[in-house]
């Protein structure tokens, strides 16, 4: 069995580096798109993510279990309710075949310098996930939390859940053309960096995404509330390949610098899965 | 219109309480006794509620009322507050998508989950009047209409047994504990804010308890003699907020729910710590009601119409948390939210007040 569940990993390390050359980069490259993903989310992968272990991911994989998700946050994309984590869940299977991903999807209204961060910790004791992927930060935004106090109950809850072994995600907020001059909200979106940085968790930079794909000539469809609209749906139809990419590009990095006792697996013999 | 008495005293606490901490981030925010223990308004609240449905059904002597009566008189009150949900929740999503459109701004979209609601109003419009589909700080009055839903039940056993009442209760409660038992949300995935399955142990406490309170003179001496207990709570609820004590829910054993802190599920160390709170603040009413006069009027004004009071303060704390992040906040500000909504609040109840003495005979416009 554990020959099988090796190989099965090996299959979607295989999987990826042929999809996406830049992914498979240890630093993402600065120019050219990601060939995996569609033709109207692509980013360049130095302003899409920042890549960090996922050790516990990487261990469900190996072990041939279900992978857990929590993805706390956001809305789903126009026309259905189900549609980001469907698309999320449809994105992962993809990029690691033969893994089976199951994903619980929570809204978690109020801010996480307050409130939130507590509820947080009871959806991951519910839930007890391989991995959280996390949209933080807009509500702080909004109720204009102090970025200092933002950043410290972000740092501490990202350091409870990995201490129970979960792996995190983080997924900073959105960019619109109104809050591009906000100081308050570059302050907080700065903060779920600084935050990803240092409690070395991989991070989807969905304002530096967004903002690149806003600066793209944009002919084509309109949208009958303006374009600030029109890109965030753009934005929330995107997300679920940015999160997807962001978690194997992650998977690949921990693949490289494997831990020592799972490494005797991965030198066995290839085996055609099944 | 009832005098000024505690009941309505501290319920208009409470509200107050509550919209001060329903514009979160706000100055004012850390002067509320939410910020120095485990239980916050919302407890108080609910206990209030249940009191007062004592007091509905029962006369001053302590005899029912026919049961037919109450339960009509229930089911009144639950149209009544479903009503109202209904009508917060519409205006709630207009003012947020009014909002985003007039800033241009579709961050503000997904303003306390209203996101879910934009992106699959076919579904969501549907969970709306199933209230299975609930706005962040929008959760208190669906949590209410359901307690005053079943609260026939608890007022009909209490006919027989107070105790009955009770146990029947602590029971249900407990079970939701150990098997975590909640209503769903829908659609998207997750269970409802409130657990009505374990906060209506509070409404019927509350219920009980001014039963008792009414037929003999003995829990009254009781919670005298427990004060210091209670002193005691409160210091150690101020003493875990202020540190950030908590258990971890990772970590205590199962059934995890008696260990834990959770609003939700109204977990006994919340529920242990707010009668702790009852003890030791319930006899100051007596002693400041004759020394803070207008404010006093004013929280007992609010407290009568709890309701209205309630509605209108989750609208007005929606404006006003608009109004700090379109300023980007600060204590001027703050003030200014505060202010003018405390006005609101008092002018809501003097309103429906108003329109009370002058619904008589004469004919409407």
């Amino acid at each position: 069995m554990r020959r099988v569940r090796a190989s099965g990993f090996r299959w979607a390390l295989a999987a990826l580096i042929l999809a996406g050359p830049a992914a498979a980069a240890e630093q993402p490259a600065d120019t050219g798109d990601q060939p995996s993903l569609s033709q109207e989310c692509r980013v360049p992968g130095a302003q899409l993510y920042t890549m960090a272990k996922l050790s516990a991911v990487r261990s469900a994989l190996s072990e041939n279990r279900p992978l857990k998700i929590l993805a706390i946050g956001g809305s789903a994309a126009p026309g259905a309710s189900a549609s980001y984590p469907a698309k999320l869940e449809a994105a992962l299977e993809q990029a690691l075949p033969k893994t089976d991903v199951t994903i619980d999807h929570r809204g978690l209204p109020g801010e996480i310098a307050s409130g939130a961060s507590e509820r947080l910790r009871t959806m991951v004791a519910e839930a007890e996930p391989d991995l959280v992927v996390w949209q933080v930060g807009t509500h702080d935004a909004i109720a204009r939390v102090d970025a200092d106090a933002f950043a410290s109950a972000l740092s501490e809850a990202v350091a409870w859940i990995r201490s129970h072994g979960i792996d995190v995600v983080l997924v900073d907020p959105i960019y619109t053309a109104s809050m591009a001059a906000d100081v308050d909200y570059n302050r907080i979106v700065e903060a779920v960096r600084t935050v990803a940085g240092q409690q070395q968790v991989p991070l989807v930079r969905r304002y530096e995404a967004l903002r690149y794909l806003s600066s793209r000539s944009d002919k084509g469809e309109g949208h009958m509330l303006g374009r600030q609209f029109r890109l965030n749906d753009l934005g929330l139809r995107c997300m679920a390949e940015h999160v997807a990419l962001t978690i194997a590009t992650s998977l690949m990095r921990t693949e490289a610098e494997p831990a020592p006792k799972i490494a005797p697996a991965l030198t066995e013999p290839q085996r055609a899965p099944g | 219109m009832r005098d000024p008495n505690a009941i309505d005293f501290w319920r208009g606490f409470a509200l107050v309480t509550i919209f001060i901490n329903h514009v979160p981030g706000n100055t004012f925010e850390r002067y509320t006794f939410s910020q120095y223990g485990i239980s916050d308004a919302a407890e108080l609240f609910v206990f209030l509620a249940g009191w007062s449905i004592g007091i509905a059904t029962r006369g001053r002597d302590g005899t029912p009322e026919p049961a037919g009566k109450s339960v009509v008189r229930l089911l009144a009150r639950t149209v009544e507050v479903y009503r109202a949900q209904l009508t917060v929740m519409l205006l709630a999503l207009a003012l947020i998508a009014g909002a985003a459109l007039l800033l241009d701004n579709p961050l503000i979209l997904e303003w306390h989950n209203a996101g879910g609601f934009f992106a699959d109003p076919i579904q969501s419009v549907c969970g709306m009047a199933l209230m299975t589909y609930q706005l962040g700080f929008f959760n208190i009055l669906p949590l209410y209409v359901v307690l005053i839903g079943i609260a026939p039940i608890f007022v009909l056993v209490g006919r027989l047994s107070l105790i009955a009442a009770l146990a029947l209760s602590g029971a249900v409660y407990l079970a939701s504990l150990v098997f975590e038992w909640n209503l769903p949300s829908w659609p998207g995935e997750g269970d409802w804010f409130f657990d009505p399955f374990c906060w209506q142990v509070l409404l019927v406490l509350g219920f009980v308890l001014q039963g008792w309170n009414l037929r003999s003179d003995t829990l009254r001496r009781w919670s005298r003699r427990l004060i210091p207990a209670g002193i005691v709570i409160v210091i150690l609820g101020i003493v875990l907020a202020v540190t950030g004590l908590r258990p971890d829910p990772l970590m205590v054993p199962e059934p995890r729910l008696l260990f834990t802190f959770e609003k939700t599920y109204l977990t006994p160390a919340r529920l242990l710590h707010f009668l702790g709170v009852l003890l030791a603040f319930a006899p100051l009413y007596a002693l400041l009601a004759p020394r803070i006069g207008g404010v006093g009027r004013y929280l007992s004004q609010l407290g009568r119409n709890s309701l209205a009071v309630f509605s209108m303060g989750s609208i007005l704390s929606l404006i006003g948390q608009l109004v700090r992040f379109q300023t980007g906040g600060g204590v001027l500000v703050d003030m200014l939210v505060a202010g003018s909504g405390l006005v609101g609040l008092g002018f809501t109840a003097w309103f429906v007040e108003w329109r009370t003495r002058n619904k008589s005979s004469r004919p409407r416009p």
